[in-house]
């Protein structure tokens, strides 16, 4: 057997490790009944902010404690826990994820994603924002 | 009837939707006089190369004239064009007129293919033979990038987004009710313009280095493409080797500064975060760099083309790629930099497409004259580590690849695989040991003689370098205490790769310029993953609050302190004093001082104040946008995570108090308040009843407390505890000027204590900030990493351009 071929099956072999351990590392969308079923395994939940309820956020007693209620998709709503300071303009996002795993009735988020409207191209949102104030 | 605006100035957007329909209409001319020689053979080919020229030149010509029109129309606030209102206002200072050009896609597109047009400018003047068959390709994407301008609408399909189109005719406008006055113009008084967070001078320079770097993959693309397509399979790397290196370079400067860019400006607390879209251009240029090198072994010892062919190939459509993954929005969720879709994904598509199966194509149609009969190559001989190096940045390349493209993958089999909980974690762990291979073969590969090298003295030549590592290693180690041992292993490998290297360069290539390249460049990268490896592994959060309770071991992130104004609070080896903030335009900066306190003297001496900004941004909400002071041994990074931004001055309910706060103090006790500290000094029992209209025989105590404020003034307050019969009655005392009061409800006679309740006015929350401060060490040597790695990318092409003119001569 030449080098070359041994060279050829080591790096495909790494190729496929690659592959591998992307897929079993991912984590999964999903919504929090799934989250809710397999308790303690981490999930990225995407949902909307219940902007009806308050914010858990007291910043003078804990300023690294954040709580929301997230509707998922599906339309449950949870209370989410995050160990962090409440991001910017949390109110104003239009969509959260949040990354972390159910622990008895509150999903703890290591992770907060939001989007919020038209980071660098507008949309008509804000846009019309601009022309109303004409 | 069609309704006479006023003051508009149709003119110049006519004329630019003019010049691009000439851009994209000259590109094709250009295309198919090149195209035609290579096809006709029997034809005389000067005249198809006249009608190239000129296509090219017409091209050139309306691009740039392009360009020169849009700027102009920024510069000179014609807000009736959608782009101008869209990304410029009147009030926009000058030295960002730029930036807004590109903030858009259309104006991005448009200086790629600025950029694509200036090469091809110089491959046209000095490409000799080189010039058809390489200008066929370059002209070739350049039709695409044209295109992608175009704003022509056949039918449903829209192709390009047109940079000229009217602001009353654009979707969001055109049924709005006053765009169809006449005078509508004069309603719109100013442009939405330049995302304020994007007014700084990364946004002047950082778009238009990587765009260069994007246009400049094409080239070596060409070359191998123009050298297939005519029938000089093998000539064409000698040529395209200073165009690899020089994309290498201006690539490798744009990631760069985007990183110097995250790292200064913008708060992801680092210079790194494995972000898809820094990801997407890191890719490319990881392939960029191994095709480089296996071209270096290909004009060596003839070996390796099919790898040269196969790489520039594959990472000029991996900038496809990532234009696409970044400009379609599919990377939607899983990128902090939201990018939406303009329309024109599938167009993207049919991009990469195209030339994907361009490549294919014409690697399949060439396989037999690409196939060279390999020798094996020894294990002993520069060239075989080289080829290992390539295959280490591949398989990095590809790791990434796969991981960024998670979105992609859900798309196509329709899943909903998400990004690893932890990516940065996850990214490292696979890019750590690459990292560490390739620091090694950096060390030892310059060091092997081409073709095959004598083991004794190869040994000999590597000692020294060896040695100066291990001692460095060990003294770095003993300063750092990594407490992982892939970080140590990291340490040791970056260490001696830079040590190797500049062994390399003062024994061996003696310092003469042309030579040093490689050695430069090679000790640039191993100080960027030295300073990377330092400063990330030895990266401390000084903001730590200890006192909190959080959510469990899998959540340690209590890495956000509260300061309250002209609080002084210990952290790390500094004490901190928020100051106050000011607001200048639309960012509030907060004053954060840092002080040492003074053993000799008592007291704290100020050592430097940073500016962390809350940018109220219109468009985007609040953005935090952080300040470093810079040491040369380490960085202070701080920024804030949280501040109540709205004026805290507004009148609250004012006379009304928080729930108490209850105490069981002794003799001697203090207790603090949001304003005061209160010390509990004792007993009084002769109260005087009669001011306090008791009777008699109450029974009256008061307990005596003694209150600092800020600013150390005393106040005194003494609420009374009062018996009447079997009744207990608490008299408060008030202390209007802080908003305090307190009452005495018990006193418990065992253990000598009271019980005390304090009030405090809800006027009296103070103004306070959360931040987080970071000390990145030694984050020097990256940067230096970086300039020493252009220098000696820039001597490397230097040299090739030198090598290929001798080749023609």
């Amino acid at each position: 057997m030449k080098k070359i071929h041994i060279i050829a099956i080591v790096v495909i072999a790494v190729g496929l490790a690659v592959i591998v351990s992307t897929i079993s590392n991912s984590s999964t969308y999903a919504p929090f009944s799934e989250a809710i079923e397999n308790e303690g395994k981490t999930y990225h939940v995407v949902g909307k902010l219940d902007k009806q309820k308050e914010f858990i956020y007291n910043p003078e007693q804990n300023a690294n404690l954040f709580g929301f209620y997230l509707v998922d998709n599906e339309g449950t709503e949870k209370k989410v826990m995050y160990n962090g300071t409440k991001p910017q303009d949390f109110e104003r996002s239009e969509q959260i994820v949040v990354i972390g795993k159910m622990e008895g009735d509150e999903f703890h988020a290591a992770q907060i994603l939001m989007k919020c409207p038209s980071k660098y191209n507008g949309n008509e949102q804000d846009q019309m924002k601009t022309v109303g104030s004409i | 009837m069609e309704t006479a605006y006023l003051g508009e100035h149709l003119a110049f957007g006519k004329a630019g939707n003019a010049l691009l329909i000439l851009s994209f209409t000259a590109s094709l001319l250009a295309v198919f006089g090149y195209l035609l020689p290579l096809v006709r053979k029997n034809d005389e080919p000067q005249p198809w190369l006249k009608l190239a020229r000129t296509g090219f030149y017409l091209h050139l010509f309306s691009v740039v004239s392009v360009i020169t029109l849009l700027f102009y129309l920024i510069h000179g606030h014609f807000f009736e064009y959608y782009y101008v209102w869209q990304h410029s206002s009147s009030t926009l200072p000058t030295k960002y007129m730029w930036a807004c050009f590109w903030e858009g896609q259309e104006g991005s597109f448009l200086l790629w293919t600025f950029w694509n047009a200036i090469l091809s400018l110089i491959i046209v003047r000095n490409g000799k033979t080189w010039e058809g068959p390489v200008m066929l390709f370059m002209m070739l994407i350049q039709v695409f990038l044209a295109s992608m301008v175009l704003g022509l609408e056949l039918g449903s399909i829209k192709i390009g987004s047109n940079p000229f189109i009217l602001l009353r005719n654009h979707p969001d406008f055109a049924n709005l009710p006053f765009i169809t006055m006449p005078d509508y113009l004069s309603k719109i008084n100013d442009g939405r313009g330049l995302n304020p967070l994007l007014q700084n001078y990364w946004m002047v320079i950082h778009p238009p280095t990587l765009f260069l770097g994007f246009a400049s993959t094409a080239v070596p693309f060409a070359f191998a493409m123009g050298g297939l397509i005519s029938g000089r399979v093998r000539e064409w790397v000698v040529p395209a080797l200073p165009w690899t290196f020089f994309s290498i370079m201006i690539l490798g400067t744009g990631i760069l500064m985007g990183g110097a860019w995250a790292y200064e400006a913008l708060s992801f607390g680092g210079f790194w975060a494995w972000d898809p879209v820094e990801n997407a251009s890191l890719v490319p240029w990881l392939t960029l760099a191994g095709a480089g090198h296996v071209m270096l072994i290909y004009k060596k010892n003839g070996t390796s083309l099919f790898s040269s062919i196969l790489l520039v190939s594959v990472s000029f459509l991996l900038i496809l790629y990532s234009t696409f993954l970044t400009r379609s929005g599919i990377l939607g969720d899983t990128s902090v930099h939201a990018f939406t879709d303009l329309g024109m994904s599938g167009q993207l598509l049919l991009y990469m497409v195209f030339f994907v199966v361009l490549a294919v194509i014409m690697m399949v149609v060439h396989r037999k004259a690409i196939h060279s009969v390999t020798e094996e190559e020894s294990i002993r001989s520069r060239e075989f580590w080289m080829f290992m190096g390539m295959l280490v940045l591949v398989i990095s390349a590809v790791q990434i690849t796969v991981t960024t493209s998670l979105p992609v993958i859900n798309k196509i089999f329709d899943t909903k695989m998400a990004p690893p909980a932890d990516a940065i974690d996850f990214y490292n762990s696979w890019q750590l040991p690459l990292a560490v291979i390739l620091s090694l073969l950096i060390a030892v590969g310059q060091f092997f003689r081409w073709k095959d090298s004598d083991m004794k003295s190869l040994v000999k030549k590597i000692l020294p370098g060896f040695i100066a590592a291990i001692i460095i290693t060990v003294v770095t180690e003993l300063y750092f205490q990594f407490d992982r041992y892939q970080h140590v292993v990291m340490l040791f490998t970056t260490i001696w790769a830079f040590t190797s290297n500049t062994d390399y360069l003062v024994r061996i290539v003696k310092g003469k310029l042309d030579h040093s390249g490689a050695s430069i460049a090679h000790m640039g990268i191993a100080f960027i993953l030295l300073g990377a490896l330092i400063s990330n592994a030895e990266k401390h959060v000084i903001s730590r609050n200890m006192l909190n309770v959080d959510l469990g071991k899998d959540f340690p992130n209590n890495e956000n302190i509260l300061l309250y104004q002209n609080d002084t609070l210990a952290m790390g080896e500094y004490y901190v004093t928020y100051k106050g903030k000011s607001k200048e335009g639309v960012n509030v900066f907060y004053e954060i001082e840092y002080l040492k306190a003074n053993h000799k003297q008592g007291g704290f001496n100020k050592e430097f104040t940073l500016r962390p900004v809350v940018q109220l941004n219109e468009r985007m909400g609040n953005v935090s946008e952080p300040d470093t002071r810079h040491f040369l041994t380490h960085d202070i990074y701080t920024h804030i995570t949280y501040a109540e931004v709205e004026d805290k001055n507004k009148p609250k309910e004012d006379g009304e108090f928080k729930p108490p706060v209850k105490h069981t103090i002794k003799v001697g006790d203090t207790l603090t308040t949001s304003n005061a500290l209160v010390t509990y000094s004792g007993l009084n029992k002769q109260t005087d009843k009669k001011s306090l209209f008791l009777n008699e025989e109450d029974l009256a105590v008061s307990a005596q407390l003694s209150l600092i404020d800020i600013n150390r003034k005393v106040h005194l307050a003494e609420p009374v505890f009062i018996l009447r019969g079997n009744s207990i009655f608490s008299r408060p005392a008030e202390v209007e000027e802080l908003g305090l009061k307190f009452s005495f409800d018990k006193i418990l006679p065992e253990t000598n204590e009271i019980e005390i309740s304090v009030y405090e006015k809800k006027s009296n929350s103070r103004e306070f900030v959360i931040m987080k401060a970071i000390i990145f060490p030694q984050i020097n040597i990256l940067w230096i990493g970086c300039v020493l790695m252009i220098i000696g990318t820039w001597l490397a092409i230097r040299k090739r351009i030198r090598n290929a003119a001798n080749q023609k001569a």
